[in-house]
Formats: structure tokens, C-alpha cells, sequence
């Protein structure tokens, strides 16, 4: 039977660690919300973004490696985000889960599977699987900027198209609310913008003039666009991925509050019953050692 | 009047604001587009670009880079890697930036991979500059 003293010892501890989750999940709440602003303020480009380059391929009908599907399929390379940090409930091991079983169902179909990690957790795990990936990224949390984004957009569109890899694939934490992030499988190379719409619907393309004054030859300007498309898809892959797990860890930390919450009203519960039964015993002492004296 | 929009990947500036009048760094010099411009879509330089609001004497200004500029009958998109409002300029740090950027190229020697984006930087800060020293002037 534990003491008093322990049970208050074990009481004081158990509210530091609700006083650290407590604080973790404010400042989850706060990045979270500076997080969510990111993915709001992408919106516009990106949509803007996805127009000009639709407007183009159609009134132009021009074509380019990144858009072009390779007949067969045999080198991968598998971009995973996971976040750099624990404590964030199941949001990393899901990602390593899944990465996983993909790694298996596909290894003896592809020739080669490469993998590029953004974020430390996947690499750590799949190194202690020997899994060797040809690139690997960490700091995210600090400042996911457009620029990182690009940077890693860069090296992976050069690999591709040198010819190094027929399909880019990219595992991810989608970002649908607060408490809910699913892992999500995206082919990000070849380009699919989903043109073949556009070309049926004749309207999306009536209002664009097809006396389009081009600065550079719409040749040029449409790789660059790519290019930037491209950039994008990664800049909202991290950028989704890092609200997700943001909000993870926040309804992580909410719930290890109330465990603790829960661990404290209990122990508080013993310690009283303890305390009370020490003090009866006390008195039956007394009351027996007055009884004998008489 | 026409509908200015400018946004990049981490910002929105202005969207859908009438302007009567636009000028851009355009991929063969300055670009002044006025109402009724034919359509047209250009890659942009670094620098600062310009726009009049409607019924607005003073012109309000911007330093982006590189990006793309789609001139259509409604209006004007502009799509920019970064912007910098006039008033958002560190003009102390971005005059320390230039001087170690001349330093480096004195010093360095620069690889081709790296002086597209170290002439980058370096006009972007130039931009930033003679837009925030101008503001000063005025």
C-alpha cells in the first residue's frame, strides 16, 4: 500500500504534466489557426493558376512532358510527409502504416521504388527498416515556406524529367478538420489537370480569346506554368500535411488533459480515503491506550 | 476601369479591385495596360509594379517577382512568386542584404545554378529599394 506522501507526490506530478499538455494544446490551437490561413490564402492562386494554364492548353493545343502519361509504369518515387515531431496521436504511424503497405503490395511490380522523406519521423522509422531514401527534409514545422516547397519541387521534377522515374507519387496527411486528417495517395507527376473536361466543355474556352497576345511563345510560357503548378501541389501537399498534424496533436493534447483530469480525481479519491482511515485508526489508539490507564 | 487581382501562393493582395490603371515588369520591358487592352498573357521580371485605384489620383505600389500576368476583357490577374508592400520594407536590412550580396560576388565565385537565384534576390532587394526610397521622396 502506497503512503500518503507518495500518493501525494504521484497527485503533484500528474498536475504538471496536465499543466504542459494544457499549454501544448493552446499553442497547437494557435499554429493550427496560422496554418489554416496558409491553405485560405493558396486558394486564389491556385484556382487562378489552374485556369491560365487550362486556357492555354486548350485554345493552343500544346503539350509537355510533365503532362504526358509514360505507357508502363516501373520506377516510383514515393514523396511521404510526415511531421518532424511526436505527440500527435496516430498521425505519423498512419503515415508510416500505409506507406508501408504500399512499399509491399507494389515492390514486386515496379522495378524500383525510391523514397524522398519530408519530415523526420517516416525517415527515422524506415531507416530502422532499411529503407534508404534518396533525399530527406526536416524543419518543417518552423516555416513551411514557398520557397522550401519549390526547392523540393525542383529536385523532384529534374529526377523525373531526366527519365530517372516514370511516376511521382506523393503520401500525405489530408487536412479535413481539426480532429479528423486522412492519408491520402496522390500522383503528382504526370500533371493530370484534368483537361480532358475542358476540351468537352466548349464554354470554359469561348470566353478566352483566341487572339491572345503571348510574351514569351505560349511554348515557354506553359512549361514555366507547369513548373508552377507543379510547385504548388507540393507547397499545399506540406502545407495540409502540417495543419493536420497540428490539429492532431491538439485533440491528442485534449484528451491527455482529461486523462490526466480523470488520474487526479481518482488519486485524490484514495488519498482521502487513506487519510481518513489513518485517523480512525489514530483514535481507536488513543481511545484503547485512555481505556487501559483507567 | 477593369478588375485587378494579384495574389501569391502565401498571400492574397488585392482581389478583384477596380483599378483604372495597371503597370506591370513585363517579359519585354514596362507594360502599362489601360481599359480595353487586348488579351494577353506574359511572364513578368522583378520589379515594382503600379496600379491606380478607381477614382484614386495616387498610385500604389508593389515589388514582386517573377511571375505571370493574364490580361483578359474582365480584368487583370497577376500571379507572383512573393510581393512586398512599400510599407512592409526593412529598408535598413535590405540595404545590408545588397551590400553582402555585392560583397559576395566580389569574393564568391558563384555557380550558374546559383546566380539565377542570387540575381534574383539581388534585383528583388534593388526593387525593394528604389520603391521604398522613392515612397520617402514623395
Amino acid at each position: 500500500m502506497a503512503s500518503l506522501k507518495d500518493i501525494r507526490a504521484r497527485i503533484e506530478s500528474t498536475k504538471n504534466t496536465q499543466q504542459i499538455t494544457k499549454a501544448m494544446k493552446l499553442v497547437s490551437a494557435a499554429k493550427l489557426r496560422k496554418a489554416q490561413n496558409n491553405i485560405v490564402n493558396m486558394r486564389p492562386y491556385a484556382l487562378t493558376l489552374r485556369k491560365v494554364i487550362a486556357d492555354i492548353a486548350v485554345t493552343n493545343k500544346v503539350s509537355h512532358p510533365l503532362m504526358e502519361k509514360k505507357q508502363q509504369v516501373k520506377n516510383v518515387l514515393l514523396v511521404v510527409i510526415s511531421s518532424d515531431r511526436g505527440l500527435c496521436g496516430a498521425f505519423n504511424s498512419n503515415i508510416n502504416k500505409f506507406t508501408e503497405a504500399y512499399y509491399k503490395e507494389n515492390k514486386d511490380k515496379l522495378e524500383k521504388i525510391d523514397f524522398l522523406f519530408i519530415g523526420r519521423r517516416a525517415h527515422d522509422y524506415f531507416i530502422r527498416r532499411d529503407i534508404t531514401p534518396v533525399d530527406y527534409i526536416t524543419k518543417l514545422d518552423k516555416d513551411i515556406s514557398y520557397e522550401l516547397a519549390s526547392k523540393v519541387a525542383g529536385r523532384v521534377m529534374n529526377d523525373y524529367l531526366e527519365g530517372n522515374y516514370d511516376e511521382v507519387r506523393i503520401i500525405h496527411n489530408e487536412f479535413k478538420s481539426a480532429i479528423s486528417q486522412v492519408v491520402v495517395c496522390e500522383t503528382i507527376l504526370p500533371i493530370d489537370l484534368g483537361l480532358t473536361t475542358f476540351n468537352t466543355e466548349k464554354e470554359s474556352a469561348t470566353n478566352f480569346s483566341v487572339d491572345m497576345i503571348f510574351e514569351p511563345a505560349p511554348e515557354a510560357i506553359i512549361k514555366d506554368l507547369l513548373e508552377k503548378h507543379f510547385d504548388l501541389q507540393v507547397y499545399r501537399t506540406m502545407s495540409e500535411s502540417v495543419a493536420g498534424e497540428h490539429g492532431a496533436r491538439m485533440s491528442a493534447m485534449e484528451s491527455a488533459t482529461n486523462n490526466a483530469k480523470e488520474m487526479i480525481n481518482k488519486l485524490t479519491l484514495t488519498y482521502n480515503k487513506l487519510r481518513q482511515e489513518k485517523i480512525t485508526t489514530e483514535l481507536t489508539e488513543i481511545v484503547s491506550g485512555a481505556e487501559a490507564l483507567k | 476601369m477593369f478588375k485587378l487581382t494579384i495574389v501569391t501562393p502565401e498571400r492574397r493582395l488585392l482581389v478583384g479591385q477596380e483599378v483604372d490603371e495597371v503597370t506591370v515588369p513585363g517579359f519585354k520591358g514596362e507594360l502599362n495596360i489601360l481599359p480595353g487592352h487586348a488579351p494577353l498573357i506574359t511572364t513578368l521580371e522583378t520589379g515594382v509594379m503600379k496600379w491606380k485605384l478607381k477614382g484614386k489620383e495616387k498610385q500604389d505600389q508593389a515589388v514582386i517577382s517573377w511571375g505571370y500576368c493574364q490580361v483578359t476583357p474582365e480584368g487583370v490577374n497577376v500571379l507572383a512568386n512573393m510581393a512586398d508592400l512599400p510599407e512592409e520594407i526593412d529598408v535598413q536590412a535590405t540595404k545590408e542584404f545588397l551590400s553582402a550580396s555585392e560583397k559576395r560576388i566580389m569574393n564568391e565565385l558563384i555557380t550558374d545554378e546559383n546566380w539565377t537565384e542570387f540575381q534574383r534576390d539581388w534585383s528583388r532587394a534593388r526593387a525593394k529599394l528604389d520603391m521604398a526610397e522613392g515612397q520617402i521622396k514623395k
